[in-house]
């Protein structure tokens, strides 16, 4: 019991660090950013550059490595995506062509094999006669860390007003005198950066291959969708549901029936209240 | 809508003859194979273009109905031993199934929900495959289907046969009335729904009209390898296609096929690039987007033409 109360708490901090930087992207500049698999995958094989090719400590590794994904993300928004931006399809191809161009490097830098990064932290700890990986502890609280930060810096500083506003209404934000696109550099930047912190964190415990974007980009997808796209609490409570019921499938049915909790989550979701829990359009 | 002008029916004539004769003359078997593939994908591609280009529904899981004509097919012909020929109209049927079930929840939604609802279903039903490896034989697929004909080259000319016919057919379908509420959906659905057109219906009906071609595609594809693996559902195969389409102009059909029997001639071409293939693909893409947002083959094909129409 305790068992499936911590492992799903990890996965749902996981998929939620996702899934917040895809959900915000979308909330705040309407880009529907099909690349965000590919930073995930981005960050943890900049990890593996800088430790084990470069032999960095991991702690200056690591923020290095969300430095730099953040960095490429600003880049694709500024010269890629946002001269499309008038056409939602032309966003959507040109983020899928990122993310497959991102795959082919990869592939063709490092090959298909797998690699390792190495951990934070490389004890086991025992909490309540559970045995979990220091690391597995370290993602769930990187990433209740990084929510809040998130919440705080959104609700508490002028910054955060300022995407905001333009959520809500980017015209209207850039006659106030809202830099409009530097809000949205800003914000990929930050949803770049979270997509490759999650990435590093689970790098030591999961495979780290050129694919290994596209599942939990799925996943990011279909908790947006549940949660209801552009909502960022929403995605906070939809991770928890998703990373909850695969853990629970996980235990009770096998590992391999997890892929499809968040297909059911998606269509019932879709069917029932297509909006998500907390959004506030429709999606239809 | 308007008459088809007799200078795109000689101009079709003309490039179906000449692919016709291409293998015929070279009698080259390499070029036969090649050249399979090219029309079968060009059969994928203007599937995907009735149904999106018209509607503006971009699909990005067209991979799933793909996967479950040629899944079908290797099932059917290898697991079964049944008959190959049935495999096709199976295929068709299944496809169709897919298209009910994926549509219903996923039709109503807006664009990129639509979208992405697609690309995920296709994704998962990639791993299904993987995790439901007792059955589907997993990483490798299925072996050892039956071929639908001997000869390698009859079996070319029977596939150039079928693009002809998904040409003709959605061209038609696309140029009638039904084309043209296709259209209107595309420009403003709120107000078709106001006028009373059963939009939902309008959508389901042609997104299963396209998965009906492409699961045939799909079926013939796994006659032609001989084998159907998961690739097939993944969403690079979806992406080509789309790419193809992209590339022949949205909306125009027969521009899609051109442009993928190009596509994959040029990718064959490219073959010795190995692992690179695919980011030539991506940059071509990336090109078109950026400098040609109406596509090539089309536009290119409209303007040449303009003074004998």
């Amino acid at each position: 019991m305790l068992q499936i109360l911590i492992y799903g708490a990890v996965s749902s901090a996981i998929y939620a660090m996702l899934a917040v930087g895809f959900t915000l992207i979308f909330g705040v500049a309407r880009i529907l950013n099909l690349a965000h698999g590919a930073f995930y995958a981005l960050g943890a094989y900049s990890a593996y550059v800088f430790t084990s090719l470069l032999g960095f400590p991991l702690l200056i590794a690591a923020p290095l490595a969300v430095l730099l994904v953040a960095g490429f993300g600003v880049l694709m928004e500024r010269f890629l995506v946002r001269p499309l931006r008038s056409s939602q399809l032309a966003v959507l191809m040109i983020t899928l062509a990122v993310s497959l161009a991102v795959e082919q490097a990869l592939f063709i830098t490092f090959g298909s094999e797998y690699r390792n990064v190495p951990s934070f932290v490389a004890d086991k700890l025992t909490i309540g006669g559970v045995d979990i990986g220091g690391q597995r502890l370290l993602a769930l609280v990187m990433g209740v860390l990084v929510l809040l930060l998130l919440w705080l810096f959104i609700q508490r500083t002028r910054l955060g007003a300022a995407i905001l506003a333009v959520s809500q209404d980017p015209e209207a934000a850039q006659y106030m005198g809202i830099p409009t696109n530097r809000i949205f550099s800003i914000v990929m930047a930050i949803s770049a950066g979270t997509a490759a912190l999650a990435g590093i964190l689970v790098s030591p415990f999961l495979t780290v291959q050129p694919t290994m974007g596209l599942l939990p980009m799925v996943k990011a997808f279909a908790i947006v969708i549940v949660g209801g796209l552009g909502s960022i609490p929403g995605s906070i409570i939809a991770s928890l549901i998703l990373g909850y019921s695969e853990t629970i499938v996980a235990y009770l049915i096998s590992t391999s029936w997890t892929e499809l909790v968040s297909l059911v989550a998606v269509v019932v979701t879709l069917m029932i209240r297509p909006a998500g829990i907390l959004g506030r359009r429709a999606a239809f | 809508m308007k008459r088809i002008a007799p200078i795109d029916i000689i101009g079709g004539i003309i490039v179906v003859a000449i692919l016709a004769a291409i293998p015929a003359v070279t009698g080259s078997n390499y070029l036969t194979g090649v050249l399979t593939v090219c029309v079968i994908y060009g059969i994928w591609a203007s599937s995907w273009d009735f149904m999106s280009g018209l509607t503006g529904r971009e699909n990005f899981g067209h991979s799933l109905f793909i996967g479950a004509g040629a899944y079908t097919a290797g099932f059917l012909s290898s697991l079964w031993a049944a008959n190959p020929w049935y495999s096709l109209p199976l295929a068709v049927v299944v496809a169709v199934a897919f298209a009910v079930l994926v549509g219903f929840p996923t039709l109503r939604l807006r664009g990129p929900y639509f979208a992405l609802a697609m690309l995920s279903t296709s994704a998962i039903l990639q791993r299904l495959c993987l995790i439901f490896w007792e059955y589907t034989g997993g990483e490798e697929g299925i072996y050892g289907l039956d071929p639908l004909m001997k000869s390698p080259l009859y079996y070319y000319w029977f596939a150039l046969g079928i693009l002809v016919i998904t040409v003709i057919v959605l061209t038609l379908l696309a140029r009638s009335h039904w084309g043209l509420l296709l259209r209107a959906i595309r420009g403003d659905e709120a107000t078709c729904q106001a006028a009373g057109i059963n939009v939902t219906f309008y959508k389901i009906v042609s997104l299963m009209i396209s998965a009906a071609f492409a699961g045939l595609g799909g079926a013939l594809y796994a006659h032609y390898q001989l084998q159907v693996s998961p690739p097939l559902f993944s969403v690079i195969v979806s992406i080509t296609v789309i790419i193809m389409v992209y590339v022949g102009g949205i909306g125009s059909i027969y521009g899609a096929a051109v442009a993928a029997i190009l596509l994959t001639l040029l990718t064959e071409m490219l073959r010795g690039f190995g692992e690179y293939r695919l980011w030539i693909y991506t940059l071509t893409l990336m090109l078109i987007l950026f400098f040609l947002p109406n596509g090539l083959i089309a536009p290119l094909w409209r303007r040449m033409t303009e003074r004998l129409r």
